[in-house]
């Protein structure tokens, strides 16, 4: 038996590859993400084991927070205070220590001379530090000379070559404070390496930096080099006995893991989110695979009852079919793998086509990898089997004797009307209830919830897939005898018409779903921005980094400009969640923003320890004006806040709001995240806003917006996320439209006679092709308006669940809905290629040859 | 009743030498030797000859199905040895009717879609008074909007004789049209196709190996390994099955 799976294998190697090819995609997503991840987790410990290879003992102010408390991205939330400069001399004083040299490192961002556009600002940091030679020891000059005096800078290789920067040129360097011209010295590397992690670097000498990066008779670390047979743990003892209670001395092995570790929790989360569609690829290549099965089971019937009639058992035909999985599973697993790893450069390709640039070393492929994908796409093949796999066991002997006829259909209407009713009912409970429920493992009953629909759709789509695809296909019904073929053929066998159609159904319909939520975002974004924003000018950074506040110091200034409010972000905690802070200024916030309270005042936040609180979140919390809020921050630690009032969803400033005297007691970092500008009675707010962007001109990526572009920059945003997603989600379709391509080939395969007949009756190749095409379109819009009517479902439910966070407009975006419609269907003529031209090629002799 | 044109004194279509080899070397096998063979437009001709003898592959040839190794085939002035794939299907489509033995009909399509199945692929339009009378003649009236699994053994083949009709070929060919039906659907096909030559003056060549199916024909040819070997005019089942034995002693 096992030979005769093997030797039947064999015998269809296309038909394996083809198969296997959505495990392929599939498994080559789940890999390609892993092995991603695994190259920037790599790339990071390089780069921190590389930074930490100066000094064996770090000294630095105590953070409040762990590494792991402060939260994805760090947002400010993981600042230390500075250190005096004063304890570099105590700690050189320490027995052991060889050197002790201060650092300081902060925010610097380079203008390029060039275009006078600020250089990089999204994903990895843009930083300035000190010529710190204990520190920086793996810091190699490529050209140029290390800085010396108030003027000079040395710039990272990578940044250097990308943007033509030469030692002798002058170049504008952007700080918190105000910018400053230097002219660069040299030209450093990393080993190897022209720059960390895809980070810029600019070096000043120490006086420099303490000065430009707000640091002047402080250090943010020092830097210890531990002398000849003195171990670091040794050292570090030492050093902590002379510190100062807030102060900490650490091995600089575990500055590097600590700063690793919280990179890699970032990019965990990275990683779920590339894994989360990377199982839906999968999911989609399971309907593929058992589809396909399905049908390879149907056309085999007659050679499985011979078997059957020769003596196999039943349990000896299911094996062979789940058998015949399994090799497909492994085979399309391991190419799988192999796409993984081109797959990993196309996912960091589109990442950085969206403007997130990853770091990179050499590809990593772990053990770990292998395991997953091997396992994951061998065991989603060889379930997705067993169903046919059944059925084929089923198999009565005496069918060896009978013709086969298409698609005899086996299983009662009845039976899978309430089978496909009962999924599809839970699925929609499920989803419904993770969605409003207010669970904790939300996430896992939503995503449970959809998978659920999905298959109880597909299972009930068999009922109305024959009128359906008939009520598709009825306006080319004119269109020759090949379109009316082509539809005939597309509403014959409604099973296959229907699973194949779902597996594009489930990618269309989370298209659809991301695309009414990011149109229900905007209009509502649009609807809290036009009630609540009073601001004539809105000044931002392209991708909305922060900026000096030395921007709002300079525009303030500006004739005809009344109010400037600026707005501040950052990270703190809170019951131990971190959120986010914003610090403004009171008497400016009301010019700007028309904020309603329910109860306290604005003027409240006069206290440096008050706080305005969302009204849903003090709702949540149980709080009232006059409770405290138990917030903690990372240079200071617990630091209760009192709610001073409660105020209702603004749109521009989020759930916590304090002053800005009181922001710059809690966090070191005072950079503005946007400032909000508005124009004195009289003044042409044309002038002025030509007044602001002279003055803000030399920082390189200030943008100055009146309401409606702001409003159209944030649309931009949302519509550039739909495009992330809509990208990934790319994966799944083209899995679905291998399954389109993979049944119409089966099924031409068995249609052979009917084709040859056609063919000999005088049809064209062109007219064969066209009828195959027409069947291929049919399915395909059948599995889009299937996955549409989802996706709005979806789309529906999914905003009635965050309306109450600031989504309280529904949009349905009908006419892009439309126009994946129209793509679906290109997509569908596409998909029929490769079996059009199969059928168009069939020999009309073999064909209507008697068996 | 309008009167189809007959030519008596020009052949419908000929095969000039044709040699059909398949194989190579030690596989060849030959399947037509260099035949020569004309049919008169008008006349129902019969092919037999034992298995092997090359009669369904001189049948492909002659219908443009396939293509001989050596030799001409003529339909009408043509010289379908010349033609491109394309204007083969063409030809096909226009000037040659078909019933094979089996996998006569699209299931997918209704019996009346079947029958006007050449000219819609053609794009050209049915002549409602030839349709209704050629239905009518193979009494399948009521029966037009029955899709092939609905109807008997007999009435598919009478489908498939209506649809080869219904385009007024310069001839049809027959490939053992009646070798799956029983014997009273098999006789009423061949009145069916008999009356077509008598009635209407169709060509048509019938492949068979039943004697009393090439007793419907004008004239039976003969073949034995790839050549015609006899010929014989208005035959009766006995004549055949006499000659058919001699043939083979």
């Amino acid at each position: 038996m096992l030979r005769t799976t093997l030797k039947d294998l064999m015998a269809r190697k296309r038909r394996l590859i083809r198969t296997a090819l959505s495990i392929v995609l599939g498994v080559g997503f789940v890999a390609g993400t892993f092995v991603l991840t695994d190259t920037m987790n790599e790339a990071f410990d390089d780069l921190f084991t590389q930074v930490a290879s100066g000094s064996d003992v770090i000294v630095r102010s105590v953070s409040a927070f762990d590494a792991s408390e402060a939260g994805p991205g760090g947002g400010g939330g993981a600042e230390r205070s500075p250190v005096p400069e004063d304890l570099v001399a105590t700690v050189e004083a320490v027995p052991g220590v060889a050197a002790a040299e201060g650092g300081v490192g902060g925010y610097a961002q380079m203008v390029d001379p060039a275009t006078g556009e600020a250089i990089g600002g999204v994903g990895p940091p843009t930083l300035g530090t000190n010529w710190n030679v204990v520190a920086n020891a793996s810091l190699e000059l490529r050209s140029g000379s290390a800085p010396t005096g108030a003027d000079d800078v040395v710039v990272d290789a990578a940044t250097a070559k990308e943007h033509d920067l030469s030692v002798g040129q002058r170049i504008r360097i952007l700080f918190q404070g105000p910018p400053g011209e230097f002219t660069i010295s040299g030209v450093v590397g990393f080993g190897n390496a022209d720059n960390l992690a895809g980070a810029t670097l600019v070096l000043f000498d120490t006086p420099t930096a303490q000065r430009v990066l707000d640091r002047e008779g402080e250090f943010d670390e020092i830097d210890v080099v531990a002398e000849p047979g003195v171990s670091e743990v040794e050292l570090r003892n030492r050093i902590q006995q002379v510190l100062p209670d807030d102060v900490e001395a650490v091995t600089s092995a575990a500055v590097a893991d600590e700063q690793s570790q919280q990179l890699k929790e970032a990019l965990g989360f990275f990683r779920t989110t590339l894994l989360v569609f990377a199982f839906i690829a999968l999911f989609v290549g399971a309907f593929v695979i058992f589809n396909t099965f399905s049908i390879i089971v149907a056309q085999r019937t007659r050679e499985l009852a011979l078997l059957r009639a020769l003596g196999a058992s039943s349990g000896q035909v299911l094996s062979s079919v789940v058998l015949e999985a399994l090799i497909v599973g492994l085979v399309g697993s391991i190419l799988g793998i192999v796409a993984g790893l081109g797959i990993a450069v196309l996912l960091q390709g589109l990442l950085a086509a969206f403007g997130i640039d990853l770091p990179s070393t050499s590809t990593q492929l772990e053990p770990r990898t292998i395991v997953v994908a091997l396992l994951v796409g061998t065991v989603v093949t060889v379930v997705s089997s067993i169903l046919p796999a059944r059925r084929a066991s089923r198999v009565a002997p005496l069918q060896a004797m009978r013709t086969s006829q298409e698609g005899a259909a086996d299983g009662s209407l009845h039976r899978r009307l309430i089978a496909g009713g009962v999924v599809l009912g839970l699925g929609i409970a499920s989803l419904l209830y993770g969605l409003f429920g207010n669970q904790s493992n939300a996430g896992a009953l939503i995503g449970l919830g959809a998978a659920a629909t999905f298959i109880g759709v597909s299972m009930l789509a068999p009922l109305v897939a024959r009128r359906l695809a008939g009520a598709i296909g009825a306006p080319i019904r004119g269109l020759g005898v090949q379109a009316r073929l082509g539809r005939e053929n597309a509403m014959r066998n409604p099973r296959r018409t229907s699973s194949t159609a779902s597996a594009l159904m489930i990618g269309l319909g989370l298209v659809a779903m991301v695309a009414i939520l990011s149109a229900s975002l905007k209009a509502s974004f649009d609807a809290a921005l036009a009630e609540t924003l009073k601001a004539d000018f809105i000044l931002s950074t392209s991708s909305f980094t922060p900026f000096s506040p030395d921007v709002a110091e300079q525009v303030a200034g500006v004739d005809g400009v009344q109010t400037v409010a600026q707005f501040r972000q950052g990270g703190f905690r809170v019951n131990d969640q971190t959120s986010f802070l914003t610090g403004t200024d009171p008497a400016t916030l009301g010019a700007v923003t028309s904020i309603d309270l329910t109860s306290g005042s604005v003027d409240s936040l006069a206290d440096d320890h008050t706080v305005l609180v969302h009204d849903l979140v003090a709702e949540d919390n149980g709080w009232t004006v006059g409770d405290e809020v138990p917030a903690s921050f990372s240079t200071i630690g617990d630091t209760p806040l009192v709610v001073g009032g409660i105020f209702t969803e603004n749109g521009v400033v989020g759930d916590y709001v304090v002053s800005l005297d009181a922001y710059e007691g809690f966090f070191t970092q005072q950079l503005d995240s946007f400032a909000m500008v508005t124009v004195a009675d009289g003044a042409d707010p044309a002038a002025v806003q030509r007044g602001i962007e002279a003055v803000t001109e030399p920082f390189g990526n200030i943008e100055v917006q009146d309401q409606a572009a702001f409003r159209e920059k944030q649309a931009g945003f949302i519509n550039q996320l739909l495009g992330l997603v809509t990208a990934l989600l790319f994966m799944a379709i083209l899995i679905a439209l291998f399954g389109i391509m993979n049944t119409l080939s089966l099924s031409i395969l068995e249609r052979t006679h009917e084709l040859g007949l056609l063919r000999a009756v005088g049809m064209s190749r062109r007219q064969v092709k066209r009828m195959v095409r027409w069947e291929s379109v049919i399915i395909a819009i059948l599995g889009a308006v299937l996955g549409l009517a989802i996706g709005i479902f979806f789309g529906w439910s999914l905003q009635q669940a965050i309306a109450n966070e600031g989504v309280t407009e529904l949009r349905i975006p009908a006419g892009q809905l439309v126009i994946y419609l129209v793509i679906a269907g290109l997509a569908g003529v596409l998909a029929a290629i490769p079996p059009a031209r199969r059928a168009a090629r069939l020999n009309v002799l073999e064909a209507i040859a008697y068996e | 009743m309008e009167a189809v044109p007959t030519r008596p004194d020009t052949a419908a279509a000929r095969a000039v030498d044709l040699r059909k080899v398949y194989g190579e070397g030690d596989a060849e096998v030959v399947a037509l030797a260099g035949l020569t063979l004309e049919l008169a437009a008008g006349e129902f001709t019969g092919i037999m000859g034992p298995s092997g003898s090359g009669k369904s592959t001189l049948l492909h040839c002659l219908a443009g199905l396939d293509t001989p190794t050596t030799g001409k085939v003529y339909i009408g002035d043509v010289d379908l040895t010349e033609l491109s794939e394309k204007k083969m299907t063409e030809l096909r489509r226009d000037k040659v009717g078909f019933v094979f033995q089996t996998f006569n009909l699209v299931p997918t399509l209704t019996a009346r879609e079947n029958i006007t199945l050449p000219l819609d692929i053609a794009g050209r339009d049915v002549d409602r008074a030839w349709f209704d009378q050629v239905v009518a003649t193979v009494g399948l009236a009521d029966r037009l909007t029955h899709r092939p699994g609905e109807l008997s053994g007999g009435q598919q083949q009478r489908v498939a004789g209506a649809r080869a009709l219904v385009s007024r070929p310069e001839i049809v060919f027959a490939d053992e049209p009646t070798g799956n039906l029983d014997s009273r659907s098999g006789h009423e096909l061949l009145a069916f196709l008999r009356s077509a030559v008598t009635d209407h003056g169709q060509t048509i060549v019938m492949v068979t190996h039943d004697a009393n199916a090439a007793s419907f024909a004008d004239r039976v040819v003969f073949l034995a390994d790839g050549a015609v070997v006899d010929e014989m005019r208005a035959p009766t089942t006995d004549s055949v099955l006499d000659r058919l034995k001699s043939l083979e002693s």
